[in-house]
């Protein structure tokens, strides 16, 4: 399991263990470790971009992110989509420095070199008088990545050109958890793509993703004014105290026995609670917004196992999909910076009451402001800072809870642990991470994070 | 050479900056009750058909500047009514509201009132402010911006009806919006 490629350095051994449930720490902020990251997952994997929703009409262009680069997602006039390098092919400036928009061509501010929406060279200045026409423009259009693809609508590109196809990438797992968005009608992009930088390494806000211990303290104060439903029971407190000393009393949430988690190929898992322990919880006053989740289309789509499912998906490295139809994706800017995106999805049929209603709910929930994720930054940037002491950096993180229990059931090509709140999906994650650190080929990488039978 | 201000004149500007006087003591009440954490006092200032906004903005070519901030109806930071706002701030009243708890630093500076209009019950007024937090050893956050009221006039001197928060960044250079603008 730990065995590595030749050329995979020595800084990766020892870093995950399997058997312990102890990660060692320097992988949140060593700078090689990071290089290795950007090379080895965000060179090859393949990355969420957008939503063909966002760039509706030809010159229709988004700039995301792939890595340390950045591409410029862009509507053809046949229709098509593209991604081009942000780069001028002559002197690397940006070819485009708006976020989003529409044009008609890319041109190049330094010196005017002008590219169509296919990224081809279409318009140099002095060709005649400078270049002599000798230039072949033939040999200079934007760089694209080496795939693109849309899978019901969410667009997404990898650098390699060996990448398997997106679908088989995505594995059931990955397709189920973007048809948890997809399969609500005709989904669109909520205009608006929030965006704020935190101070963490990147892997922190992926592996609260599946961290349904954290709520009943990180979010006290939501529980506190009913943003989290809760119930009057409380779980044991285990010892713990609060700064004064009194025993602390930890709410239980109802969905805390009723957890399903599904580890996958490549890194993907769902972890969370069961999508009738959300309904429980969430109450009458919530069944019309889940109502989506039963109809006979809908329950065909996802199989006995994923209509299971009610917690939080992940598309590996770096793509949350929320209950509340939203896709977060958390893109690595240096070890110790983080930049969240949040695109909110509506359907484009819904009546202006549940739309008012959903949109509500998307924004009061995650985002900088939400009333649960203003306190999940600080837990992370403070995580991430302590990583950096000389000695807390060598003391492991712990994820031992319920290790050696997790037991895979296979079904129907899916790999699923029934468990109360547990760490399988962080360790999973952590695992396959260094699969992919070790620069191994994609039949090796899909040998060595494909389940096994305990977790 | 002198000149003779007329009367009416006169009476008009001293009616202006009567008013600009009190416009901004409002906000200087309402920025020193912020500063002081005094939430409770600082949600009697808004209506009960109160709107707090604050759109994203999106960094856009000049010829497609009006599409730069989202709008109602769209993504926001904030889009809240009367009871939104009042659950932020029992939220930071319940003690475990950990973003805010230690407590933030901040100082609200207020400057650039300018009264746009007035129809007598209610009148828009538009404000610039630099928000300065810091918090826990070194974390420093700091949100500049354009805030655009409709201040309505009360028993008491003013609520606000309508309160929109347009910020100058585009991708926001802090890790949460745990504070008021």
């Amino acid at each position: 399991m730990t065995s590595t490629s030749p050329d995979a350095p020595d800084v990766l051994d020892g870093l995950i263990d399997l058997e312990r449930g102890e990660i060692d720490r320097r992988i949140f902020s060593d700078e090689q470790i990071f290089e290795l990251e950007m090379k080895h997952i965000f060179g090859r994997a393949w990355l969420f971009l957008c939503h063909e929703s966002q760039i509706p009409k030809k010159g229709d262009f988004f700039e995301a992110p792939m890595g340390r680069d950045n591409v410029l997602v862009v509507r053809q006039r046949d229709g098509g989509i593209k991604a081009l390098l942000n780069t001028c092919t002559h002197r690397g400036n940006a070819v485009c420095r708006a976020e989003e928009g529409n044009v008609k061509n890319f041109m190049c501010t330094y010196h005017g070199w002008t590219f169509g929406l296919d990224g081809e060279l279409v318009g140099v200045p002095g060709m005649s008088s400078f270049y002599r026409d000798e230039l072949d423009k033939a040999q200079h259009p934007l760089r694209q990545p080496a795939q693109l693809a849309s899978y019901r609508g969410f667009v997404f590109a990898t650098f390699d050109p060996d990448a398997p196809p997106l679908e088989d990438f995505l594995g059931r797992t990955g397709r189920l958890s973007l048809d948890l968005i997809a399969e609500r009608g005709d989904m669109e992009v909520v205009p608006g793509i929030q965006k704020f930088v935190l101070n963490c390494n990147w892997k922190f806000t992926v592996d609260n993703v599946f961290d349904f211990y954290h709520p009943q303290i990180t979010h006290m104060s939501a529980i506190a004014v009913g943003a989290i439903p809760v119930s009057t029971d409380a779980i044991d407190d285990g010892g713990a105290k609060n700064e004064e000393g009194a025993d602390l009393s930890v709410p239980q949430l109802p969905t805390d026995a009723e957890n399903v988690v599904m580890i996958a190929q490549y890194g993907h898992a769902i972890s969370g609670p069961s999508q009738h322990a959300v309904e429980k919880t969430a109450g009458e006053a919530y069944r019309d917004v889940f109502a989506w989740r039963h109809t006979p289309e809908a329950e065909v789509a996802f199989g006995p196992e994923g209509n299971a499912v009610g917690g939080h998906p992940h598309i590996f490295p770096t793509s949350w999909i929320t209950v509340d139809c939203q896709l977060s994706l958390r893109i690595p800017r240096s070890p110790g910076v983080t930049e969240v995106w949040w695109f909110s999805f509506r359907d484009k049929k819904a009546g202006p009451a549940e739309r008012a209603a959903q949109l509500a709910r998307q924004i009061h929930s995650f985002g900088p402001a939400g009333l649960l994720e203003q306190e999940d930054g600080e837990n992370w940037s403070q995580s991430t800072l302590q990583t950096r002491g000389g000695q807390a950096r060598r003391v492991p993180q712990a994820l031992k809870m319920g290790l050696g229990h997790g037991k895979v059931r296979a079904c129907d090509g899916l790999h699923i642990i029934e468990s109360p709140v547990n760490e399988y999906a962080q360790l999973w994650t952590y695992h396959a991470w260094r699969e992919w650190l070790t620069g191994s080929s994609w039949d090796e990488l899909r040998e060595r994070t494909t389940p096994g039978d305990l977790l | 050479m002198t000149i003779e201000l007329e009367r009416g004149a006169d009476q008009t500007l001293l009616t202006q900056m009567l008013l600009q006087h009190q416009v901004e003591r409002f906000y200087y009440d309402e920025a020193a009750l912020l500063d002081a954490h005094r939430y409770d006092e600082w949600i009697t200032l808004f209506t009960e058909d109160t709107h707090y906004f604050m759109p994203l903005r999106r960094t856009m070519p000049r010829r497609q500047l009006h599409k730069e901030f989202t709008q109602p109806g769209e993504m926001a930071f904030f889009d809240d009514d009367h009871l939104m706002l009042s659950l932020r701030v029992q939220k930071l009243s319940t003690g475990t509201a950990w973003a805010e708890d230690p407590p933030s630093r901040t100082r609200h500076l207020v400057t650039n009132v300018r009264i746009l209009s007035d129809d007598g019950a209610e009148l828009v007024s538009e404000s610039h402010f630099l928000l300065h937090r810091t918090r826990l050893r070194d974390d420093l956050d700091q949100w500049v911006g354009r805030r655009e009221d409709t201040l309505r006039r009360d028993a008491d001197g003013f609520k606000i009806a309508r309160r929109h928060v347009f910020l100058d960044q585009t991708v926001l250079h802090s890790q949460n919006l745990s504070n008021f603008f």
